[in-house]
């Protein structure tokens, strides 16, 4: 029982990762990622998740923050906060968080200021859906990995 | 934040393994590494790589730490560039190349390239998610050997080990031009201008062409004062091969004469290029011009002069031996493409190495004589490369004489012949073992650029596995002569792998005059010959190790070629006896030899690839880097050969392209014998 119980959380995890595809949350860096992950970093995938997640709302704060100073937006430092937004987003695979950021940055180099706002709200909300998601990734996986590690001692 | 600076301490202390012995081997410094550690590093060589990651998003840091880690490089990660400064700067040496994000908090990823490129001279690599040309372009601009755009890819970081090739490949290329281990891209960019002008007061219209310089240049300050006010350094234009090619077709539609940099400019409508950088390569395309179909007066001074000053001469050749071991070491691994790289960064700094060599380009010019300017011309376009490779040769070639203290007495029996084919056939030799069929392309193509015709016999580039053998590269000089005489490229084309190895180094020899047919007969002999000299003799370098393993294969070759070729009676007799000499002396040190020939070759090959891709007025300069092997070791032999390295120079440059065509099949093939 608990062994099919891994599979199916597997086949659910593949089942998530391919509708998060299907909407192009996730892209193939996203993959490149996993592979990433051997016996020297077991964790690596979630552990650089976290560390966008950490980095992320950092950004997002910075990003509100410079938007809401009324009287003078710095553009140019939300410039390079969306860069490494982007560049980091991309990193992992978040491609339609990447995307946004690349039209919040194009707003922002023409200061426009309506634009940016809009874009932020759409960041935010993709970044939330982003976030959720690959939580629940992996808490999939991480019931999966229970499960898998039960049904061993049982075999034996 | 602070926890993710941590540096890894194993990888600063890396300096048993294999690529730091390789990588001190190959260091500009005259040092010379103990050979055994450059035969291991050739095994493994980019494992242990010394990577410093720079990047504030700590993202990104760990994704690029763990996929250079699974390239087996040693990596540092660290999220300041202020601190990643301070590391580079206590711990010199301790890094081999430096990846660097853009845009950081506490500093500009283009200054810290500046820094880098000031004090370490480490070749660093950019990388953001901002791809836009401009943001791309200012890299460049700012020297970083590359641009890596985030997502970054494991595939692209696998092959960052190319940059610190190229980068001491280049170090050594200046050392030699300079003499001075320091070089940096600063002292480039000013040897870059030295010859700029000095090349513009040679020229007719070097008034106009002046006025025109500075007018641009100071256009061009204020744009990147516009761009970028906190760095005042001139941009660098990389003349990549379509740059080139562009470039070349802007001139061809224009015509010669009529092409101006504005217009040019206007036909290539590459944005960032300016009106300067333009003026600049067409100042060089036509000083190349112009050497070709320049007078030889000099020459023989340029030479003198050259043999006296360059007495590192053993240096050189230790560190260009250990140059080329890593280039073999990486050779296994190292794809067509790689090489283009490499040669494209070359690009970025022909200027240098022929500022150095004011001397040299008398000789340079004297090769030119040839009296056909309508034919050089065309070579010009293809073959701008040749040109100027022939400073550096120059200044090889009298190093190597340096340390050959006998070739003088013995040159002068074989003239110029000797000098152009030994070097053609120790590149041909290295080329073989190394397998690069590559090169023998690359070579292939130079000398299409000399003769239109033949390149398109020659682009056949891909049998090359078989062109190891050096049986072959006796008949081919043969037949190259002929058609070279003949004017038919078909035939040389078609000769197979022979064929292409006399090609190369026909090509080869071809910049600088007629002799290439010549030379290239002389090769399969020279090259035997070399290989038997640099063991005996000048063995403590690296050098001689190349030959040595071109040697190998050439052996059996050269001698048949001698005795194919006996038509020519004076010469041949002389050559059996070096045949023999470099028969036994090769048969001694084959063993060692072998190792380091396979290396060496592989530098050529990369210099052979860099020459065809860039096309460019840069790409001349590793024509010449060829050269100069060639040279190096065709001294080697000469020595034993007793003949004078000097005039074989003179005459080489005398015969120029119109002596080629004026000899007769009857004594080209003399020659070969020879």
């Amino acid at each position: 029982m608990l062994g099919l119980g891994a599979d199916r959380l597997r086949a659910d995890m593949s089942r998530l990762l391919a509708l998060l595809f299907h909407q192009g949350v996730l892209d193939e860096q996203f993959l490149q990622l996993q592979q990433l992950q051997d016996e020297s970093s077991p964790n690596f995938v979630s552990e650089v998740v976290n560390i966008y997640f950490h980095e992320s709302e950092k950004l997002l704060r910075n990003l509100r923050g410079l938007l809401m100073d009324r009287e003078l937006s710095d553009y140019k430092k939300m410039g390079i906060h969306l860069n490494q937004f982007m560049g980091s987003s991309s990193s992992i695979g978040a491609k339609r968080v990447r995307n946004i950021c690349v039209a919040f940055r194009a707003a922002s180099e023409q200061n426009n200021r309506a634009g940016c706002l809009r874009a932020l709200e759409l960041l935010e909300h993709e970044y939330c859906y982003l976030k959720n998601k690959l939580h629940e990734l992996f808490q999939l996986e991480q019931q999966r990995a229970m499960a898998a590690g039960v049904r061993y001692p049982m075999q034996n | 934040m602070a926890a993710l600076q941590r540096v890894a301490q194993s990888s600063l202390s890396t300096a048993g393994n294999s690529y730091a012995s390789c990588k001190a081997g190959l260091g500009s410094s005259t040092c010379a590494g103990p050979v055994v550690d450059e035969k291991v590093a050739s095994d493994e060589f980019p494992v242990g790589l010394k990577v410093l990651v720079v990047d504030d998003d700590t993202t990104c840091l760990r994704i690029v730490e763990q996929m250079l880690r699974r390239c087996h490089y040693l990596v540092t990660i660290c999220s300041q560039a202020t601190f990643a400064l301070k590391l580079l700067r206590e711990r010199k040496g301790c890094f081999d190349v430096v990846l660097s994000d853009v845009h950081m908090p506490d500093m500009d990823g283009y200054k810290l390239l500046e820094h880098v490129g000031l004090e370490m001279d480490l070749p660093v690599i950019m990388m953001s998610a901002d791809g836009r040309t401009s943001a791309v372009m200012k890299g460049i601009r700012h020297g970083a050997c590359d641009y890596l755009i985030k997502p970054i890819r494991e595939e692209e970081l696998k092959n960052i080990w190319q940059h610190v090739v190229r980068k001491k490949w280049n170090e050594n290329k200046d050392f030699e031009n300079s003499g001075s281990l320091e070089d940096n891209d600063r002292n480039k960019r000013v040897n870059d201008d030295t010859d700029y002008a000095s090349s513009v007061n040679e020229e007719t219209e070097g008034l106009k062409g002046q006025k025109k310089r500075s007018n641009n240049k100071e256009e061009d300050d204020c744009e990147l004062e516009n761009d970028d006010p906190s760095t005042s350094k001139k941009p660098r234009v990389v003349w990549s091969v379509e740059l080139h090619q562009q470039f070349v077709s802007a001139v061809n539609q224009l015509g010669l004469d009529k092409a101006v940099p504005k217009r040019i400019l206007e036909l290539m409508n590459v944005p960032g290029l300016t009106r300067e950088n333009v003026a600049s390569h067409l100042q060089k395309f036509r000083l190349y011009l112009k050497r070709l179909s320049g007078g030889v007066t000099q020459q023989q001074n340029g030479i003198s002069s050259t043999f006296c000053g360059s007495v590192e001469a053993n240096v050189k050749l230790a560190s260009l031996g250990r140059f080329d071991i890593q280039a073999l070491a990486a050779s296994g691994q190292i794809p067509p493409q790689t090489l283009a790289a490499l040669h494209a960064e070359l690009l970025g700094q022909p200027a240098g190495n022929l500022m150095p060599t004011l001397d040299q380009p008398p000789l340079l010019h004297a090769s030119m004589q040839g009296p056909k300017r309508a034919t050089v011309e065309h070579g010009l376009a293809f073959g701008q490369p040749l040109v100027k490779c022939q400073p550096n040769i120059f200044k090889q070639f009298p190093q190597s004489i340096l340390s050959v203290d006998d070739a003088s007495s013995r040159y002068g029996v074989w003239t110029s012949n000797g000098l152009g084919t030994v070097g053609p056939s120790n590149t041909i030799g290295g080329l073989n073992n190394s397998n690069s069929n590559l090169l023998m392309d690359v070579l292939q193509r130079q000398q299409h650029k000399q003769q239109p015709q033949l390149q398109q016999q020659s682009l056949l580039p891909e049998p090359s596995h078989s062109i190891n053998v050096q049986p072959s590269c006796l008949v081919v000089p043969s037949q190259s002569s002929a058609s070279f005489q003949a004017g038919s490229p078909v035939s040389v084309n078609q000769n197979s792998n022979f064929n292409r190895n006399s090609v190369i180094d026909y090509s080869i020899l071809s910049p600088q005059s007629n002799n290439s047919a010549l030379s290239v007969g002389h090769i399969s002999n020279g090259d035997m010959k070399t290989s038997g000299i640099l063991c005996g003799y000048s063995a403590p370098s690296s050098s001689s190790t190349m030959s040595s393993g071109s040697l190998n294969a050439d052996n059996s070759p050269s001698q048949q070629n001698s005795a194919v070729t006996n038509g020519d009676a004076r010469q041949l007799p002389r050559l059996v006896p070096n045949i023999a000499d470099i028969q036994g002396s090769y048969g001694a040190k084959s063993g060692e030899m072998l190792d380091q020939g396979p290396l060496r070759n592989l530098g050529f090959v990369g210099k052979g690839t860099c020459i065809p891709s860039r096309f460019a007025v840069d790409e001349f300069e590793s024509p010449m880097n060829n050269f100069n092997h060639g040279n190096v070791h065709s001294e080697n032999h000469v020595n034993p050969v007793k003949q004078e390295p000097s005039m074989d120079f003179t005459n080489n440059a005398k015969v120029g392209v119109p002596v080629l065509r004026q000899f007769p099949s009857n004594d080209l093939m003399s020659v070969f014998t020879k």
